[in-house]
């Protein structure tokens, strides 16, 4: 048997507030291809950033060919040999494949001139070397994902890279991308390079991981040989115990109510033939690992996309909303993921954000009432408990938490009867948490149909009355909240029993 | 804000430091106007002739124009645009009411020509910066370009010298009987407009709307804003304040041609930039552009008293434009 490439040895690391790690360990060889797997927040990507020298961890070691790093920097690992694919490639699209691989490594004439010649030829050796038929005067700009991710490895790799670890490396591929990469990372390993794999698509686990490393809630749950394993058992690891429900209202609710949306056939190409409906007063869960689809559905839903095929009903009328004004008028309103980027407006106060998007109930003769838009706000502020000294302060100044919160005070401006709400608890703290869930379950009091899109199906369990699971783009499970559970969404989402249904 | 209440020992010092915080905050909102004061001291020590309403009123006469389309260019820098082609648009306005008047046609019509003619261009500007991914910078230059031509061409290079009835408006000083007796003309159309764009923008939701598209584009679209037609709304309401701006300044040196307002597209973006409007939009508003507008104007004249030639004028507003700059990457 190899050597161990990497040891991780007892690894500890906390965040405020978060033991994100505690007492890991791992041992990776050369040519040997180790699965990292378990549920959203299990402790993955801090793992994999502490052996890639983002973090320094707070406990424990990481020794790498027999040398424990003391030094905890991305370029000190990529320099020792440790190079990392993240689930985006960070490429610079308006340069070359060449320009991008070779970054900071431009051979030279005396370190002044660039050897245009030689760079190209050898980002060429390098591309044959994997079989890639990428050309390296391509621009990075016209290439298709994988072929970027390709380009993204193939960077790592120029400086002779000893442990590859790909980040979720099929988040954006098809089916026979997929089996090019693994191909290539087959080629990897016989080429001695160890891989570490970070993925929850357990398929791709088996097939490719000679040993599989089940993480949960920042511990080490199991490390076993792929051959030793099933699938479900697995599932088993990831999700622990069975999670006792606290559930929403029960799976009564929907009965005799009036549905607020109709999703028919909807066809895109993500999605296939979904269907399912949300009533009034309702709190239906939208769960799936990345790319699932339902983000696009929300998209949909809210005018930003057309599907292919399939319809939307809202309270029982066709709905075709051609962008969000439309849809804010017919009373939907979304809640975008990422707060920062698309959800609010930093520099403007909270007042004015919350009035956003309905200006002209506080505008009287073409003029906008301070006094009005400070009422809006205050009472909002007060119902929904945003912490803040002032309606005034601008909103970069609030903790996540308190921006969510901004954010479905918008939604209660905008009067809306239906509300999408993506990631509504991703990144905020416990207590905000749960003061979200019990602004959700208010307003679905209030008979509004509210549709929670998350990836945090424990979360999602606390609060709403049904779950619908999706994989790869179809509906794979619709029930109750009372009536499942964690492991068994997991097993849908995740595991075998979804690729059947 | 962080709290002031402390306790014991560590009170005396929150206390400091909150006065010292209070201060700074102070001079970050105002040091344009400190900046003007200590010019205007150390200028009035050297020269007996500066303190007077002659030479202020020399200085508002002169600043008018430019102060003008400042307050339409910081409106623009505030929803994240600007307009480059203000100089040859303000021309062109001119030129279309200077041909006109010379051809004999009516005042009026003269004037709602010209400004037309802007309001027209500030239009396409609008069209085209919305329906492109363009950053309007390119667009609005190109624009300009194909100003320079038209100008050029309608006047076959030799400007009009007689403006006529808008010689008589805004040549002078105000009449007995008006408000601001005895200031330049130019002084009533600066100030409403200053008025207009501080209640544009604090009251009305298409001034709302341009902070938001401003500071957020994507967040703006999915809060229902048409940020498509809001642009073109501002990039016309810019256009008709370049007219606006064309027959003040064309009226009070009796002239038209191309190069009437050269540079003025850079010298507004330069006073709303000084007086802490974003460059890339999210902030600013109407008194802080003018107190850039101010500034610019003040150290201008005191160049002059201080018998330095224009170049050092030139100098000295460079140097201003970079400290305004810092001052406000230190603020953030």
């Amino acid at each position: 048997m190899q050597p161990s490439l990497l040891d991780v040895e007892h690894l500890g690391k906390h965040f405020p507030g978060v033991q994100a790690l505690h007492d890991v360990s791992l041992t990776l060889r050369a040519g040997e291809v180790h699965a990292l797997v378990g549920q959203n927040g299990a402790g993955k990507s801090t793992l994999v950033k502490c052996i890639s020298g983002v973090h320094p961890p707070d406990e424990g070691r990481i020794v790498f060919e027999g040398r424990e790093i003391t030094t905890y920097s991305p370029k000190h690992a990529y320099d020792i040999g440790i190079a990392v694919v993240h689930q985006r490639p960070q490429l610079l699209p308006g340069l070359s494949v060449t320009e991008n691989v070779l970054l900071g490594h431009y051979p030279t004439f005396g370190g002044a001139i660039v050897d245009r010649k030689q760079g190209i030829e050898r980002t060429r050796a390098l591309l044959e070397r994997f079989r890639l038929d990428i050309d390296p005067l391509a621009l990075v700009a016209q290439l298709a994902p994988p072929e970027r991710q390709q380009v993204a490895i193939a960077k790592a790799l120029y400086r002779d890279a000893k442990l590859v670890i790909l980040d979720e490396p099929t988040a954006a591929l098809d089916a026979e991308r997929s089996e090019r990469l693994f191909a290539f990372i087959r080629d990897l390993t016989e080429a001695n390079v160890g891989v570490l794999y970070v993925s929850h698509h357990l398929e791709e686990v088996f097939g490719l991981a000679d040993l599989v490393t089940v993480l949960r809630d920042g511990e080490l749950v199991a490390t076993r040989p792929t051959g030793e394993l099933t699938q479900d058992e697995v599932v088993t690891l990831m999700a622990g115990r069975r999670l006792e429900v606290v559930g929403g209202a029960g799976a009564t609710v929907a009965e005799g109510r009036k549905t607020a949306l109709e999703i028919e056939h909807l066809q895109t190409d993500v999605l296939h033939d979904v269907d399912f409906d949300v009533h009034e007063g309702e709190v239906v869960g939208i769960t799936g690992m990345i790319g699932a689809g339902g983000h696009e559905i929300a998209r949909i839903i809210f005018g930003l996309d057309r599907p292919a095929a399939g319809r939307v009903l809202l309270a029982g009328k066709p709905y075709e909303p051609r962008g969000p004004k439309q849809s804010i008028a017919n009373g939907v309103f979304l809640v975008p993921e990422d707060l920062a980027r698309d959800g609010l407006v930093p520099e403007m106060s909270i007042a004015a954000n919350v009035t956003l998007v309905d200006l002209g109930s506080v505008t009287r003769y073409g003029v906008i009432s301070l006094a009005r838009e400070r009422a809006v706000a205050r009472r909002l502020v007060n119902e929904l408990s945003i912490a803040t000294s002032s309606i005034d302060t601008p909103v970069r100044n609030l903790s996540g938490g308190n921006q969510q919160k901004v954010l479905l005070a918008k939604a209660l401006t905008a009067e809306a009867s239906l509300l999408v709400l993506e990631e509504p608890t991703q990144g905020v703290d416990v207590h905000a948490k749960a003061e979200i869930h019990r602004i959700v379950r208010d307003l679905a009091a209030q008979g509004k149909g509210i549709m929670v899109i998350s990836s945090d199906v424990r979360d999602l369990l606390l609060f709403v009355d049904r779950v619908i699971a999706l994989r790869a783009g179809r509906v794979v499970g619709d029930t109750a909240a009372a009536d499942t559970s964690y492991a068994q969404l997991l097993d849908l989402t995740v595991g075998a029993a979804g690729a059947v249904a | 804000m962080s709290s002031e209440s402390g306790t014991g020992a560590a009170a005396v010092d929150v206390q400091r430091r909150s006065l010292l915080d209070r201060l700074r905050v102070d001079i970050y909102a105002v040091w344009p106007i400190a900046v003007m004061i200590l010019i205007i001291i150390a200028t009035a020590l050297r020269s007996s002739r500066y303190l007077t309403v002659f030479n202020f009123e020399n200085i508002l006469s002169q600043i008018a124009p430019l102060g003008i389309v400042t307050m339409g260019q910081a409106v623009l820098l505030i929803s994240g645009g600007l307009d480059l082609s203000v100089g040859y648009n303000i021309a062109l306005s001119s030129i279309v009411t200077g041909l006109l008047l010379e051809h004999g046609y009516p005042l009026w019509l003269a004037i709602a020509a010209g400004v037309g003619a802007a309001t027209g261009v500030g239009f396409c500007n609008g069209v085209l910066v919305a329906q492109n991914r363009a950053h309007p910078f390119i667009i609005t230059l190109g624009v300009s370009l194909f100003l320079f031509g038209l100008d050029t061409q309608l006047t076959g290079g030799a400007p009009v010298n007689d403006m006529k009835g808008l010689y008589t408006a805004f040549g002078g000083n105000l009449p007995a009987g008006f408000p601001f007796f005895g200031l330049p003309s130019l002084t009533i159309p600066f100030v409403i407009l200053i008025l207009l764009a501080f209640a544009f923008l604090r009251w009305t939701p298409l001034g709302r709307r341009a902070y938001a598209i401003g500071g957020n584009e994507e967040a703006a679209y999915l809060s229902g804003i048409p940020v498509k037609r809001t642009k073109i709304y501002l990039y016309t309401i810019m256009g008709a304040i370049v007219g606006l701006a064309g027959m003040c300044l064309a009226g009070e040196i009796n002239e038209a041609s191309f190069n009437l307002a050269q540079n003025f597209e850079l010298e507004s973006i330069a006073c709303a930039v000084i007086g802490g409007t974003a460059l890339f939009g999210g902030r600013g508003g109407a008194f802080r552009s003018l107190q850039g507008v101010a500034l610019w104007g003040i150290v201008q004249n005191a160049i002059v008293f201080a018998g330095l030639s224009s170049n050092y004028q030139q100098m000295a507003l460079g140097a201003i434009i970079v400290v305004a700059v810092m001052v406000t990457r230190a603020q953030r």
